[in-house]
């Protein structure tokens, strides 16, 4: 087998730290692990003179900036923890406790369809910490600028363009309520370090007219609840606690509306009686 | 006397309350305006579904609004003023609310349309800037920064 210098090597190894942290996920990968994980979406404005804008571009939203300009922004669903804590379906053994039906996203691992395909060498060196095999002895998944095993990769892509036409209502929805957000997005996308913007699981519910919204949100609530108490006593996770904490008062709302919508109304007549 | 949210020199009874509580058909934008706020002070928010024109009615985060409504630290309502536009009417208003010890103003343009003799919201857009006050700056003998006409010791600062 002949193969290049470029070529690189890697195999996982299984450590689990790559379980950390915020997930970006697909819309069908939130939905699919709404009662595994706690979901939001982050907005990130992509900016033109980014090498990856190119490869982002096709997964992103747009939205009317300053001066008749456009800007095009990433809105991903992603599954909200903070670096310090694992997955929760990552077990003991440092496996994943759902390998065979686990999102796009960790099937990619360790590429990221979200920089361009040229640029995905840097994503194969392991970060400080990680036990990633990335010496002679390891397959070679990634050589002259191509991936090998290019499945995962292109799946995840693909699944990521279907999403923007649901992200764009979403966008159109969040743009026409929320005062001041096009002026927010729009400072950001010529800022070099690009702030993200967090929105909840209850506006996109909205947004798109979700019919299940009570169902999702009874699998929601004792996701943010188990993190509400895991970030509980953190001071420098307090920011986390306090989004898990307002969710979770948002997906309470809305899973009791399921009992049926006359008793809630009668409930809260007799509420506004009472005052 | 329960005090109005909007207007706490009125009673609740005589003010929003036979809006919010006995159904009663709000004669104008300010008072669907004023009623609107006085609903979310008092988390009525049927009251707020009602108000909605059906074109934005399923547009409306319920979860979220009963979430901030409970939240906010409500500070009093301006009306600015009202002008008719169009075949609808827009009301400018500035919310003031609590955020730790200062007194932050949000100023809106609510725009109303009438349909069977009832007043519905239809857009809203922020109107202009309100420099924020701070709250723990008023004088104790100053009038009070809610506008209920007492004097600040004896109203909003009465806990400091």
């Amino acid at each position: 087998m002949s193969h290049s210098i470029s070529a690189k090597h890697f195999n996982c190894n299984a450590c689990g730290k790559c379980c950390y942290g915020q997930l970006p996920l697909t819309i069908e990968d939130a939905f699919k692990n709404v009662e595994r994980f706690p979901i939001c979406f982050i907005w990130t404005p992509l900016h033109p003179t980014n090498k990856d804008y190119r490869a982002a571009k096709g997964y992103g939203v747009v939205i009317p900036g300053a001066n008749q300009t456009e800007i095009t922004v990433l809105i991903v669903p992603t599954s909200f923890i903070p670096s310090t804590l694992p997955c929760p379906s990552l077990q003991d053994n440092n496996l994943c406790g759902i390998h065979e039906d686990k999102p796009l996203r960790c099937k990619t691992m360790p590429f990221y369809p979200y920089k361009d395909e040229r640029f995905q060498a840097d994503l194969l060196s392991p970060r400080k910490g990680w036990e990633c095999d990335v010496s002679n002895e390891a397959p070679i998944v990634y050589d002259e600028g191509k991936i090998i095993d290019r499945l995962a990769f292109d799946n995840e892509g693909a699944q990521l363009r279907l999403d923007v036409s649901i992200l764009q209502v979403y966008a159109d929805y969040m743009l026409k309520y929320t005062h001041g957000l096009a002026g927010k997005l729009s400072q950001n996308s010529t800022s070099r370090n690009p702030q993200q913007m967090i929105t909840s699981l209850s506006s996109f519910l909205t947004a798109t007219r979700n019919q299940n919204s009570s169902d999702i949100a009874s699998k929601q609530l004792p996701v943010l609840d188990s993190f509400v108490k895991k970030t509980e006593c953190e001071p420098q996770l307090k920011d986390f606690h306090r989004y898990y904490a307002s969710w979770y008062r948002e997906m309470e709302f809305l899973s009791k509306r399921k009992s049926s919508l006359n008793n809630y109304t009668s409930e809260a007549r007799s509420i506004s009686q009472q005052l | 006397m329960t005090s109005c949210p909007c207007t706490p020199t009125s009673s609740f009874d005589k003010c929003c309350g036979p809006f919010i509580v006995d159904g009663l058909v709000a004669p104008t934008p300010e008072t669907v305006v004023r009623s609107r706020y006085s609903a979310f002070v008092m988390r009525s928010l049927d009251y707020i579904d009602q108000t909605h024109a059906p074109e934005i009615c399923d547009d409306f985060n319920r979860a979220e609004a009963e979430r901030i409504a409970e939240d906010v630290d409500w500070h009093g309502l301006e009306i600015v003023g009202t002008t008719s536009r169009g075949d609808g009417v827009e009301v400018e208003y500035i919310v003031r609310i609590r955020q730790s010890n200062r007194i932050v103003a949000k100023s809106s343009v609510s725009r109303f349309r009438q349909e069977d003799g009832r007043w519905l919201l239809v857009s809203s857009r922020a109107g202009q800037k309100v420099a924020a006050q701070r709250f723990l700056t008023a004088g104790r003998n100053d009038p009070c920064t809610c506008n209920s006409g007492k004097k600040f010791k004896k109203c909003c600062g009465i806990a400091s």
